[in-house]
């Protein structure tokens, strides 16, 4: 099995791949290694039809961390995200190799069923996508679904002002989600995964379609619930990358013989992939010499 | 230059002239034909009286109640399959019932109305009747139906369904609490237009509903039922201006029917319309 590729980040490291995560850290606080792993990712291929999306992706993401995913477009970034809640399954004509753990287990057993891993594992989408319902009902409807009985209105408000709406909206909880701006949807949305009470939370370019200031504020929001969440967002903008996550994984699209493929190329402590990446291509990468 | 673009301007719009003269002339020369000659039979006794009188009353009575059957049948059948069509058929199920869908919508009514006959009504001994007239109208509507579910279903965001399922919605929670109310404007307006066609519909109720002067009743079986456009049909073949004045007053009967269908029709598509438009963003 290829050595994974959080824990070969640092050549220089004379500590043995076992070694406690607190054993290093660097000046920003981040240890080197993940000593509490929610995401074990081994050996994963993925393929649309004939076609090899993703190969050999072997990462780590460590429990209440910010992790980043970026690269150039096609590069399987988002692909690789949705594998990590089954988002992918939606798709026919899709298939996941290799291995996948969370929390231990095994993502992609014929017993795990993909609805119980997506309540553990929420979902923020690029573009805000409320559902044509109240402000309310967005947030209340998935546990109702789940079978929470009674009156939801501690857990609206709990999820609302965790996500950081709740002042914006509690006068108007009847009104409808499509009322509010392009940034308070997203922050529905973000309430509206909490409210599942998810372990992880996955954000795909949450901030792509928001203006600077709504993009502050949700990243502002990711830092706050990193206390109680997992985080993976992938991202285009570098600068957010750098900004919110703890951890930095870099993908790139290489060519193969059996066509364009993304590949892992290092994941690392945000800090060290941006000031002193090992690998060339992240280098060229972050100083902007192409992508 | 300038000469050039105005005479293409001119131009334009004249066609533009004709294609409107096109259209709104049948209608409106069918609007007052029809209204002219029904001028004679308009009144009240229109609405009290049966066809064996000077009304129509049994008539305008007996096509609200196929109505409402077609509503109930067709419509049932035809958002089920709608919905199955666009939320979980695959493969050889689709095809074939997309297929049959099509040749369905494609068959001509009196040959469905006959199909109707010789199985609803003389096979199965259900006679001229309520039933066999309201699957045989059924039977004629239910691929617009389909057609319209299935449509105002696919186009909706896939964002939408991402979202439910990204919430670990099961796909039948996410159908009738999300996917279908957001649908349900482009369904409302599928119905409307299959209640406006089974309004206008003679050929199949020939062979299955008959005719009868009296009120219809809400036997399913053995009672035949009367109908707006079979007033139409057979008053016109009657010697003597009265019948012909019935018929027309028959037929502008159907028309109002017909145009509160649309005006219902306008009224959802508009709101259907405002909100794919905030859904899309």
């Amino acid at each position: 099995m290829p050595e994974p590729a959080t824990w070969v980040t640092d050549p220089g490291s004379a500590l043995p791949s076992t070694a406690p995560a607190v054993a290093r850290a660097d000046q920003s606080g981040v240890p080197d290694q993940i000593a509490d792993p929610v995401f074990e990712v081994r050996g994963l291929d993925f393929y649309y039809g004939r076609h090899r999306a993703l190969q050999g992706v072997d990462l780590t993401i460590g429990r209440h961390e910010i992790t980043a995913l970026i690269g150039p477009s096609g590069c399987g970034k988002t692909t690789f995200l949705r594998c990590l809640n089954r988002m992918n399954d939606l798709i026919p004509g899709t298939r996941v190799e290799g291995d996948i753990r969370f929390d231990g287990r095994p993502l992609y057993e014929p017993d795990v069923r993909a609805i119980d891993i997506r309540r553990r594992i929420g979902m923020v989408f690029q573009k805000p996508n409320p559902f044509p319902k109240s402000i309310y009902e967005n947030v209340a409807i998935a546990p109702r679904v789940n079978g929470q009985k009674g009156k939801l209105d501690d857990l609206v408000e709990e999820s609302l002002t965790r996500a950081a709406l709740w002042g914006e909206v509690k006068d108007k909880l009847k009104a409808s989600a499509f009322s509010l701006s392009g940034g308070q949807q997203q922050r529905l949305c973000i309430a509206r995964a909490i409210a599942v009470k998810p372990e992880v939370i996955l954000m795909d370019e949450p901030c792509s379609a928001l203006d600077p200031l709504a993009t502050i504020r949700i990243e502002e929001l990711m830092c706050g619930l990193k206390q109680d969440y997992t985080i993976v967002v992938v991202t285009h903008n570098m600068q957010e990358a750098a900004r919110v996550s703890d951890r930095t994984a870099f993908f790139t699209v290489e060519e193969t013989d059996a066509g364009r493929t993304g590949v892992l190329v290092e994941c690392g402590t945000t800090r060290k992939m941006f000031t002193s990446p090992s690998d060339q291509r992240t280098d060229d990468y972050i100083t902007g010499r192409f992508g | 230059m300038q000469g050039r673009r105005t005479l293409t301007d001119r131009a334009f719009w004249a066609v533009c002239g004709v294609a409107f003269i096109f259209i709104a002339a049948p209608s409106v020369a069918i609007l007052v034909t029809v209204i002219h000659q029904a001028w004679p039979a308009l009144g009240w006794q229109l609405f009290t009286q049966r066809t064996n009188a000077l009304g129509i009353q049994n008539a305008i009575l007996g096509t609200l109640l196929l109505l409402l059957g077609v509503l109930i049948v067709a419509g049932t059948v035809g958002v089920a399959a709608g919905i199955y069509l666009a939320e979980y058929a695959s493969g050889r199920s689709e095809a074939s019932l997309r297929f049959c869908s099509e040749v369905l919508a494609g068959m001509p009514s009196i040959v469905i109305g006959y199909i109707g006959y010789i199985t609803l009504v003389y096979e199965f001994h259900w006679q001229y009747s309520l039933a066999a007239a309201v699957l045989a109208l059924s039977a004629l509507v239910t691929p617009y139906i389909l057609k319209t579910t299935e449509v105002s279903l696919r186009q909706l965001p896939t964002t939408l369904r991402e979202g439910t399922a990204g919430l670990g919605m099961p796909k039948s929670s996410s159908l009738r609490r999300i996917l279908l109310p957001a649908a349900l404007p482009g369904i409302m307006s599928g119905l409307i237009v299959a209640l406006a066609i089974s309004t206008g519909e003679l050929a199949p109720l020939l062979f299955t509903a008959n005719f009868t002067d009296s009120n219809p009743t809400l036997h399913l079986f053995h009672h035949s039922v009367p109908y707006l456009t079979g007033v139409v049909y057979t008053d016109l073949s009657q010697p003597g201006q009265r019948y012909h004045a019935t018929s027309a007053a028959a037929g502008l009967m159907s028309i109002v029917i017909l145009i509160i269908l649309i005006g219902l029709g306008r009224v959802v598509s508009s709101r259907s319309r405002r909100q794919t438009e905030r859904m899309t963003l």
